[in-house]
């Protein structure tokens, strides 16, 4: 597979066999779809939201409400994981109650397509998608990638080790966000790739060395003020820290292929049949939407031709592992490892 | 055959339905294999240490102020009495938040003052918290215990020879150790069923692993550690109900007179406490309304918040009348009426997850406000029921047969007499289960209906996402409520050891 080609340009076409349901259906890209010729949204609709409050991604739904004031939406706010589990369990109990599910991580949404529980899309949407980022029962909306921020007063590159599994005999301080869910994300990862030993001992080693913060922006904040060298963070938190202070002492750094440099994509998918849930995937994948999150959330778009976030480092050299994305839904455990250990 | 009194079928379902969560809970776990495993006996650890070290802070905090409190003599005193009882009124989980956010590495205290605290996390930080909140309860059971020893006995001691510190403490405290123990007793249960302390201090309690469970779903696993919880509170409900106050003879209270600057030391002494319980979060929750407004926050979620409750309280205090006018009536009566007492004792965790697990079998109340107000009542019923009881109880049975010898049916005499005049015991009923209801955390996480914010959910989701100056509105406007209920409290006949006055109530 041509891994190296991932970033180029988020071609991704090394991830192509390895997320869950791998579309073998390669349409030709369209570009993306403007507001302007999309229908009106019109009727009820419940959305299970797998973040928190106060994301960008309120906003994005705030719009779409203004525009279509005869929507009726209504949104369960939670963990992404913790949702897909509901849904599950719901659909066990012959109870639905979601009409859509937008997942932060693709683990979940490979708990749910699993389950047979999301309706397939019509191929204009999927078409719309970056090859390789095509599925027939849900979308990718966004992606991002797992970073190493670094003090740039305090480490040169050089001495960053281009293993994560390296990290924990160095004696470099680092900041982490044991509680945060992409860290806990990418523990899985490492856990499935190294196994549960390996992993103990870098949770253990890192551990020795590290500062915990309540979330990856304090992680990259912490590393900008200097109170550690390095942390692991999800690669926004930088660029958008270094958008509001562009002589920020903080850059990336990335892992070669290991869960350090590991990809994940948020994704929307129907839970019911008809065409509101798939009208309103539409609008997420639009030019503005997508534009809007690239520009201001820095995260990755995934619709075909619309622009990468500002500030993106030259990602050529990234080489992200290649795993099946749907194995980081066993979170337990992880947990449970995070836990024994006393990280947690 | 005796006919049973009118109360008793519908106190019978009441009752009935009060013990219906351990029934599901009991059912949902036994489908679990897992009984018991090495994390399990951690979290079992975590809890016990929790309920140890907060018995000791609430007691190191709770008899000295009562003493103070009770006998010390001096200015602005029912002032002092309020202020340091005010923390029982606040929900913990409002000073776990402040206090997660204010101290350690970067917490506001560092980046106002640039002075480094130590981080309020883990173990020792939740059982500081739950002190601060908890030590109330001893204060408040011991002072009334206090208020009602004869001082002729310290006297006596004083005549022979003994210290005024020596005399307290071989007199007056023995006489008041099953008051100090049944105030502890409430601390422990208090921090063994709360959930949002433990959580934002990262502390793996029963509560907190109950709640990781239901959200990975293992709702029998849930279930299971929900029933452990039970035990160790029905153990704790059960050293309770053996605890009684010892009979007193009567007699005039000890009063102290400190100069000046000994009532000063004293207040100073108490100080930190009140600093640390109230004017922390309180300082904490402007500073943030000042610095970052009132943004993300919506006047529907206070409207939730009240709308739920205030269905609550009228659907408790529906339910609470004929509960207590069956405990009135007879034996039988009052089992009932101690069956329903036992939701009081049940987390609103453990409540949330058989509800839940109830919803997913009876569709139609899934995610519907009802559910959610079903699992408020069952919480807190017995508030509602305490005080409909006692304003009953008080009532010259005298009139009643009065109004019978008039000729006034059962029926009317019960419109006419009974009921209007147990409506102010209706009313502070409602208002203390409205008000808990505001506060309630965890089972409106679980139940609440899509879309249905609410204060302290609001602050939940604030907390997860870090977004903590949006906590601001939602802080203070809990703070303010719990104020109103504190009022409600010292001044409402439902908790008569809970008293401003000075006389002996027990």
């Amino acid at each position: 597979m041509q891994r190296r080609t991932f970033l180029r340009g988020v071609g991704a076409a090394g991830l192509l066999g390895t997320l869950p349901l791998a579309s073998q259906l390669s349409f030709a890209a369209t570009g993306p779809v403007s507001v302007n010729q999309l229908p009106k949204l019109e009727g009820d609709l419940t959305l299970y939201l797998g973040r928190g409050e106060g994301g960008l991604y309120e906003k994005v739904l705030d719009a779409i409400k203004a525009r279509n004031p005869k929507l009726n939406l209504k949104i369960r706010r939670g963990g992404t994981a913790a949702l897909a589990n509901t849904i599950v369990a719901e659909a066990k109990a012959g109870v639905r109650r979601a009409d859509l599910f937008w997942a932060v991580d693709s683990g979940s949404v490979g708990m749910v397509t699993d389950q047979g529980l999301a309706q397939p899309l019509p191929s204009d949407i999927t078409s719309l998608l970056k090859p390789g980022f095509q599925y027939p029962r849900w979308s990718p909306v966004t992606g991002r990638i797992r970073t190493l921020p670094y003090n740039t007063q305090r480490v040169q590159p050089s001495q960053i080790p281009d293993s994560i599994m390296a990290l924990a005999d160095s004696d470099l301080a680092i900041g982490w966000a044991p509680a945060y869910a992409s860290f806990q994300s990418f523990v899985t990862a490492m856990r499935i790739m190294e196994g549960e030993k390996a992993t103990k001992d870098w949770l253990r080693g890192v551990d020795r060395n590290a500062k915990k913060y309540a979330g990856e922006l304090g992680v990259v904040m912490g590393v900008e003020r200097g109170e550690v060298d390095l942390g692991f963070a999800n690669h926004y938190y930088t660029l958008r820290l270094k958008a509001g202070k562009p002589d920020a002492n903080v850059d990336l750094a990335f892992t070669n292929n290991d869960a350090g440099c590991l990809v994940n994509a948020s994704g929307i998918m129907a839970l019911r049949e008809g065409d509101l849930p798939v009208n309103f995937i539409r609008y997420l994948l639009t030019e503005e939407v997508q534009s809007y999150l690239a520009s201001e959330a820095y995260e990755i778009p995934l619709v075909d031709k619309v622009a990468m976030p500002p500030g993106l480092p030259p990602l050529e050299s990234v080489n992200p592992p290649e795993l099946d994305l749907r194995k980081l839904a066993d979170l337990r455990p992880t947990l449970n490892m995070m836990r024994d250990i006393g990280v947690l | 055959m005796t006919k049973w009194p009118k109360p008793y079928p519908p106190a019978f379902l009441i009752a009935l339905l009060a013990i219906l969560p351990v029934g599901v809970l009991v059912s949902l776990a036994s489908d679990s294999a897992q009984l018991f495993d090495t994390h399990n006996l951690r979290v079992l650890g975590n809890t016990l240490a929790l309920v140890v070290l907060t018995i000791i802070g609430s007691v190191i905090m709770g008899v000295p102020l009562a003493v103070f409190t009770a006998y010390v003599q001096g200015p602005f005193k029912k002032l002092w009495l309020i202020l340091l009882a005010a923390p029982l009124a606040l929900p913990s989980y409002i000073g776990a938040f402040a206090m997660y956010f204010s101290f350690g590495r970067g917490g506001e205290i560092e980046t106002l003052t640039g002075i480094p605290t130590p981080p309020v996390s883990g173990l020792w930080g939740t059982a500081l918290i739950m002190s601060l909140y908890t030590y109330p309860f001893v204060m408040m059971t011991t002072r009334a215990s206090l208020l009602s020893q004869d001082a002729s006995l310290v006297n006596a001691s004083r005549l022979l020879g003994l210290s005024l510190w020596r005399s307290l403490w071989r007199v007056v405290l023995p006489r008041a150790t099953n008051s100090i123990a049944a105030g502890a007793l409430l601390a422990a249960l208090y921090a063994l069923s709360d959930f949002g302390t433990p959580a934002i201090m990262g502390l793996d309690t029963f509560t907190r692993v109950i709640f990781v469970e239901y959200n990975a779903f293992g709702l029998s696993q849930a279930a299971m550690l929900s029933l452990q919880l039970m035990v160790i509170v029905g153990l704790v409900l059960f050293l309770e109900s053996r605890v009684s106050g010892a009979k007193e003879r009567p007699g005039r209270h000890l009063t102290l007179w400190p100069s000046h600057w000994q009532y000063f030391a004293m207040l100073l002494s108490a100080l930190p406490i009140v600093l640390m319980a109230i004017v922390l979060p309180m300082a904490v929750f402007t500073l943030w309304l000042v610095r970052e407004g009132t943004g993300g926050f919506e006047l529907s979620y206070a409207w939730n918040s009240a709308y739920a409750s205030f269905l609550a309280a009228i659907v408790a205090v529906i339910c609470a009348i004929p509960v207590a006018h069956a405990a009135i009536a007879g034996k039988a009566g009052r089992l009932m009426e101690r069956i329903t007492y036992f939701g009081f004792g049940v987390p609103g965790i453990v409540m949330g997850t058989a509800l839940v697990y109830l919803g997913l079998q009876l569709p139609f109340l899934y995610q519907t406000l009802g559910l959610l107000v079903v699992a408020y009542v069952l919480r807190f019923i017995p508030l509602a029921v305490g005080s409909v009881r006692t304003t009953a109880e008080n009532l010259d049975s005298g009139m009643v047969k009065a109004a019978r010898v008039l000729g006034a049916s059962p029926r009317e005499a019960f419109m006419r007499i009974t009921l209007p005049l147990s409506l102010r015991g209706m009313v502070a009923g409602a208002a203390l289960v409205f008000l808990e209801a505001m506060r309630e955390l965890p089972a409106t996480l679980m139940l609440g209906p899509t879309g249905f914010e609410t204060l302290a959910t609001y602050m939940w989701r604030v907390y997860e996402a870090g977004y903590f100056g949006r906590a601001a509105v939602p802080g203070l406007l809990l703070v303010v409520l719990s104020g109103l209920g504190l009022i409600l409290m010292l001044s409402g006949e439902s908790r008569a050891e809970f008293t401003l006055s000075e006389d002996e109530r027990r």
